[in-house]
């Protein structure tokens, strides 16, 4: 197990190397640099451009360097904890990025929560029920999220929360409690606000775990032991959930490996439409602005986080289910 | 209000004129009334009564002559923005500047009790007895020499020189300070443009709050210790840690101290940040009491695409930003539900949307087209510009080339009708005598080398309204034989691509200043810059010297260099007016940019409680600043509360 253990962490370096050189290099693809975009910024709102400043920056901001040496200094950094600097927002990246960290995992982790409470009742009925009214109905419901655009959804929810509810637009929370310490008000703010992300985000997640969880619990339902377990006259929702479910839910370990890169992003799409103080808009904003060390730094959090994620299911799983040989994984 | 902005006063600038403090009438002081919301800061001692904290001679705002009223303390102003660094948007619409632009474009001191000019090479500037930074600081002539000796000739803090604003032929001025509130500046040759840049709203800011920024400075603390917060912070030198520091443009460091009516109190990164009244502001109303009148502006970040639906839901007192005129019917049917009005206020842009033939465009066919005059008139007046008025701007838009604005004193009908009837008979023999005879099947006319003309027209791919009105244009240039096609590109590669001359056509907006006075650079309207979209190649070559770009060609394009060069070296107004006149005559004449329509709306949201901000007016970069030029430090609200339900 030690000797596993080590040998797929030296294995992450070469990857994450891998990962490092390739996001840059996209980052770097498209022509013009964040300098450029910051002049038409500039030009459409009418504002002057010094060139003199414009050149300024550009030798501030390093872009005069080869591509070489850049990817050098900012991988080297990297290494001992500085991710670079925003250009937009002027400030080092970790403070950009770990500003947003907070409420981004708040969001995240209750979303979970919440599909895995919607998601896991209903896909054990949908199994033990198969092809009944109950399932087709709530497959119905759980597709109909699935195919729902999330952003249209978070649109129409927006409007409803605002008509309805007086509740006010967008972010997690009302604008006076930001910054301010948190306090009984504030909680009671961000609760109001957070249920239209969670909803929207967690209504498409849920559609799928449904759906796998029916599937992987199909399987099972099917086998001898099921039967036999029955014929022994063990109760129904106890021999339920303390062998098919067991044997079902692989998959759901499996997932930890994308989930932990998904409760730093999110949903950004969603994000950005509800303007949620999350990291995903900081992401995205950084892209289309070619604020090319805050994606990049941002890229290579969730590689690692995607690396180590795979790691732990692995070893949750070896752990968990004693079928699975770490040798196997291990041989190729 | 437009009449106002049309009155054009001669007393501007002349040789050796003195203008005084805007209360130029030498009004008394009044009595001083204490701010309510400052009472418990000077009760514990934290700041000074209103009598220390206001200059010695203040400047007595004259609502009357603005066509305001004295108003009441208290309030609070929110507005929306979208991203960290809007919160620029705050030095731009606080609006104090050394000199300003009043409501009639005069230049008035603002900052500075009173400045003079001689020659206009020679600029002596007064300032306040006992003015104040925002910390309570005194704000001397010290802060203009530390700009000028340790920041602006500091070799790693300027690392690329003087900036352009204080160059003229290369030469910067002689500073000199003459006391401890009198300095001076004085230029060899006449440097037109500097009092225009002090008051632009991104200003060239002469002074600094030595106090503040000397202990990031190499000269006044250690190097060594500086260069090391410097790199924890990832800046290369202690010059980059200064200039972060310094941030006077984006206003975002709560500790700097600033002149503005209010000062930000929040670190950044937020979503929300409060400006609070700057304490020691430098002027007070007729009844003594000290502006700004609102306690706080908040300004709430998010989505720059959900502005509209924020402040159709209330959310701002008073907003422009990110508001189009395409959101006007849903903003109006909120106005109900909330307190607020939405009005149109008059943009000032030479064109709302122009298109720029790229008189440096590689393919040899086309630059000779472009560069003929006969052509680009056959454009023009093959566009049905009331067409496009009528449906994209409910025909709220005048129909105009790309020149100055009726608000300007430079306005003339001629410069906006010249070559922009809808003409189709004219159009079509213009290219029939320049020999665009031969036509394909489809009736498009074939260049000389016997390709279609088909004209691709670049946008920089990110508004809907420049494709809807290419589209209408692509109608009725078909009439003509040319063939439109339109195509998004991305900003970053937008102006690269017309600079080396692959783009023959772009689509943008026309010139930024449509308010000019004879007294602001017509350099707009000749070449001066690589970024001038219809000669890129030309501009650049003026604006480095010579040392890259292309020289102008076209005879009529080089009278327009010497004209603005002539502008820059005169020193009366009459010659500047008629050398202005002279180039936007060029202009007309010869259509270098094909504008559309111009003088299009801006939606503004207002609180209706909020007072002395006009329901019509100019919402303009330069002049103008936005809100800037009706002083938001005047505004107030009817009641207390801020618009809270």
């Amino acid at each position: 197990m030690l000797e596993y253990l080590v040998r797929r962490i030296l294995i992450m370096i070469p990857t994450l190397l891998a990962i490092s050189l390739i996001v840059f290099l996209i980052i770097e693809l498209p022509p013009g640099d964040y300098l450029e975009s910051y002049i038409s910024e500039l030009q459409a709102q009418g504002e002057e451009v010094d060139q003199k400043h414009i050149e300024f920056l550009r030798e501030q901001y390093g872009f005069d360097k080869p591509i070489m040496t850049r990817y050098w200094e900012w991988i080297t950094g990297m290494v001992v904890g500085d991710f670079g600097f925003s250009f937009e927002y002027r400030l080092p990246v970790s403070e950009v990025v770990g500003d947003r960290l907070f409420l981004t995992i708040l969001v995240s982790m209750v979303t979970i929560i919440f599909t895995w409470i919607i998601a896991f009742p209903i896909g054990l009925y949908s199994a033990t029920h198969q092809y009944s009214w109950g399932d087709y109905g709530l497959t119905f419901i759980g597709l109909l999220g699935l195919a729902t655009p999330n952003f249209l959804l978070a649109l129409i929810m927006l409007y409803f929360a605002n008509v309805v509810f007086g509740t006010s637009i967008g972010g997690l929370m009302d604008p006076e409690y930001i910054d301010q310490p948190w306090s009984w008000a504030k909680v009671v703010s961000v609760i109001e606000h957070l249920w239209i992300p969670v909803v929207v985000i967690g209504t498409s997640g849920t559609a799928g775990m449904i759906r796998r969880l029916r599937a992987n619990m199909l399987d099972e339902l099917q086998k001898q032991y099921v039967t036999t377990a029955r014929a022994k006259g063990l109760p129904p929702l106890r021999l339920l959930l303390k062998y098919p479910l067991r044997n079902a839910i692989n998959f759901f370990i499996a997932d930890i490996g994308s989930l932990l890169p998904n409760i730093i992003s999110g949903a950004e799409l969603v994000a950005v439409v509800l303007s949620l103080p999350t990291t995903g808009p900081v992401l995205i904003a950084a892209l289309q602005s070619q604020d090319m060390y805050l994606a990049g730094s941002f890229l290579m959090f969730l590689a690692s986080l995607t690396v180590i994620g795979v790691l732990v299911s692995d070893i949750l799983l070896a752990w968990l289910d004693p079928r699975i040989r770490l040798a196997g994984g291990a041989a190729k | 209000m437009r009449d106002l902005i049309r009155r054009f006063p001669a007393i501007l600038l002349g040789l050796g004129l003195s203008v005084g403090a805007s209360g130029a009438f030498a009004t008394t002081v009044p009595n001083l009334v204490e701010v309510p919301y400052l009472k418990p800061a000077v009760k514990a001692g934290k700041i000074p009564p209103i009598e220390e904290r206001v200059p010695e001679d203040v400047d007595v705002f004259d609502m009357k002559a603005w066509g305001k009223m004295p108003g009441k303390y208290g309030g609070q102003l929110k507005f929306l923005m979208g991203k960290q660094k809007d919160t620029k948007m705050m030095m731009v619409y606080g609006y104090a500047r050394l000199i300003a632009y009043d409501h009639k474009l005069n230049f008035v001191p603002d900052i500075l009790k009173r400045f003079e000019v001689k020659e206009q090479r020679e600029f002596t500037f007064y300032l306040r007895k006992g003015h104040k930074w925002s910390d309570g600081h005194p704000f001397t002539a010290e802060d203009f020499r530390y700009y000028w000796e340790e920041m602006a000739n500091n070799k790693e803090i300027a690392r690329k020189g003087l900036p352009t604003a204080l160059l003229v032929n290369g030469e910067g001025p002689v500073f000199q300070i003459l006391d401890e509130t009198t300095i001076r500046y004085t230029w060899a040759q006449p440097n037109p443009n500097f009092i225009p840049w002090i008051a632009r709203p991104r200003p060239l800011l002469l002074y600094r709050p030595a106090h503040y920024l000397k202990q990031f400075h190499a000269k006044y603390s250690d190097a060594e210790k500086l260069n090391a917060i410097a790199r924890k912070e990832n800046k290369q030198n202690w010059g980059q840690l200064h200039g972060d520091r310094d941030r006077w443009y984006r206003m975002d460091n709560p500790g700097r101290p600033t002149l503005q009516p209010w000062y930000n109190s929040v670190k950044p990164p937020s979503e929300r940040f409060v400006f609070k009244r700057n304490p020691y502001y430098h002027r007070v109303d007729e009844k003594g009491q000290q502006l700004p009148y609102i306690n706080d502006v908040v300004i709430n970040l998010g989505a720059t695409s959900m502005v509209p639906a924020r402040t159709g839901s209330g959310e701002a007192d008073l907003q422009a930003r990110y508001l189009r005129f395409d959101h006007f019917t849903f903003l109006k049917e909120s106005e109900n539900r909330y307190d607020f009005a939405v009005r149109l206020w008059r943009k000032a842009r030479g064109s709302q949307i122009a298109l720029f033939p790229n008189m440096n465009a590689k393919d040899e066919v086309w630059r000779k087209l472009f560069r003929d005059v006969r052509f680009r008139r056959a454009l023009s007046v093959g566009i049905n510009r009331p067409e496009i008025n009528q449906v994209i701007y409910y025909g709220l838009a005048k129909e105009s080339q790309n020149t100055v604005l009726e608000e300007s004193p430079l306005y003339k009908d001629q410069y906006r009708t010249a070559w922009t009837e809808f003409d189709l008979k004219t159009a079509n023999k213009l290219l029939d005598k320049i020999g665009l005879t031969e036509r394909d099947d489809e009736g498009t006319r074939l260049l000389p080398d016997g390709r279609p003309a088909v004209i691709t027209i670049e946008t920089a791919g990110e508004s809907t309204e420049q494709t809807d009105v290419l589209e209408l244009v692509r109608d009725s240039w078909r009439r003509i034989g040319i063939k439109l096609l339109s195509k998004p590109s991305q900003r970053e590669v937008f102006r690269q691509r017309i600079y080396s001359g692959e783009t023959i056509m772009s689509v943008w907006s026309g010139a930024s200043n449509g308010i000019p006075t004879p007294l602001m650079s017509p350099q707009e309207f000749t070449p001066s810059s690589k970024l001038q979209l219809q000669w890129p190649q030309w501009g650049h070559y003026i604006q480095s010297g010579g040392k890259s770009g292309a020289a102008p060609d076209l005879p009529s394009v080089k009278l327009l260099v010497d004209k603005n060069k002539a502008w820059f070296r005169a020193t009366d107004v009459e010659t500047k007016r008629e050398l202005w006149h002279e180039i936007l005559t060029n202009h007309a004449d010869n259509v270098y940019i094909i504008g559309l329509v111009n003088a299009t709306k801006q939606p503004i949201v207002i609180h209706k409680k909020l007072r002395n901000i006009p329901d019509e007016g100019v919402y303009n970069w330069h002049p103008g600043a936005y809100f800037g030029i009706y002083r938001p430090a005047t505004f107030w609200f009817a009641t207390d509360g801020a618009g809270k339900k």
